[in-house]
């Protein structure tokens, strides 16, 4: 694989991952959701090593480039989506600093019933192997899916072909996610109902 | 665009949030539809946007500082700030987004990245044949239905950014859109008048 390859599959991971920490940070704040913040968090980290990784790979393909000034434009859009990047952190950061939040910031996050959080898909759940459409979680559970962590990839804004498999991570929102979690597998603590 | 002081801005700190969050979000598709299509007009709307977002954290800023009534009040209130700040960061690596446009300095593997990201954008063709035209945003409900989200519409020479809901779509009318590739070739579909129907439409 050449530099100019390897620098374009990082800056679309780039983008990518920015957009979807925009989209979890905003949500981390008004869901009050510390498990989001913290994947934020997660993702902000990852973001410095690519920006790290994009940087050293054009200073090489610099090397063979006649006018290596015209790569200063790809190295703008690691700094960008870097910048974006801690931003979000930024953003999310007000979930992790207080445990008890000012009146103030409390009108900020959703008068809501729901929830935002993480569900682990484990082994032998019925939800391996279906489809979004095929599962109809929003009417059958009231859960809607923001993003599935397969690995360290994610399927951001899942559409309906999209499906869910063992291991995976489901970002979600819901009234309850318990339903979702017991679906999918994991152990619930309380509220057998 | 009118005179910033002439903008009204929501008074409760929950709204100012959110209009910051969707101002943000806007400034980012908007910063990337310009780097795609080097559309300067288009870049110089993020520039304005900006503008608009240092107004709205300057109001949230106020109504903090004004609720804080004790010094532990104000250490709380802090955090706010903070995230006030991150905010207008966002907006300002946007900003910087379309400043590349507007220098002409775009290398093409940056329109390549936006055009494999899992979300790209498109610039979707109205015909006349099509269903969507004569149907506001907020009937068709396209985010719901087809998986793209407005941007900005060209019509005629004239952009219409940021389309309010009771917008109507006008045979000519061409729509930027954010959506997966698959979301946006099925808009695309639609807006040449092959598909007839959709799904809740």
């Amino acid at each position: 694989m050449d530099e100019f390859e390897e620098i374009r599959n990082c800056l679309v991971e780039m983008k990518d991952l920015s957009a979807l920490m925009i989209d979890l940070a905003f949500s981390s704040v008004m869901y009050n959701s510390e498990d989001i913040a913290e994947e934020v968090y997660l993702l902000e980290e990852k973001m410095d090593d690519l920006t790290v990784k994009v940087k050293r790979l054009a200073l090489r393909a610099a090397k063979h480039e006649k006018d290596p000034e015209t790569l200063l434009s790809i190295i703008d859009l690691a700094d960008i989506n870097e910048r974006i990047s801690d931003a979000a952190y930024g953003v999310s950061d007000i979930i992790l600093r207080d445990i008890e939040p000012h009146p103030i910031i409390q009108e900020i996050m959703e008068d809501t019933e729901e929830e935002l959080g993480r569900v682990k898909v484990h082994r032998g759940s019925v939800l391996h192997g279906k489809t979004l459409a095929q599962l109809k979680l929003p009417s059958k559970i009231g859960a809607r899916i923001l993003a599935i962590k397969r690995g360290s990839r994610y399927i951001y804004n899942p559409g309906k072909d999209d499906a869910i498999y063992e291991g995976d991570v489901l970002i979600a929102v819901g009234s309850d996610l318990d339903r979702l979690r017991k679906v999918a597998g994991e152990k619930v603590e309380e509220g057998e109902d | 665009m009118e005179e910033w002081d002439e903008v009204e801005v929501p008074d409760n700190v929950k709204e100012i949030f959110v209009e910051m969050k969707n101002t943000a979000e806007l400034m980012v598709d908007l910063a990337y539809s310009a780097v795609l299509f080097r559309e300067k007009e288009m870049a110089n709307e993020v520039l304005e946007l900006e503008e608009y977002l240092d107004l709205l954290n300057y109001n949230l800023m106020v109504r903090a500082v004004l609720s804080a009534r004790n010094i532990r009040d104000a250490e709380r209130i802090t955090s706010i700030l903070q995230m006030g700040r991150s905010i207008d960061d966002i907006t300002n690596a946007a900003a910087d987004l379309a400043k590349m446009v507007i220098e002409e300095k775009v290398h093409p593997l940056v329109t390549e990245v936006i055009l494999e990201s899992e979300e790209t954008i498109g610039r979707v063709v109205v015909s006349p044949e099509s269903i969507l035209v004569g149907k506001s945003l907020e009937e068709l409900d396209l985010p719901t239905n087809t998986g793209v989200w407005v941007v900005a519409i060209r019509r005629g020479k004239r952009w219409i950014f940021d389309p309010d809901e009771d917008v109507k779509i006008l045979p000519g009318d061409i729509i930027i859109g954010r959506g997966t590739r698959t979301a946006l070739d099925y808009l695309k579909e639609i807006a040449r008048g092959i598909i007839k129907v959709m799904p809740n439409g």
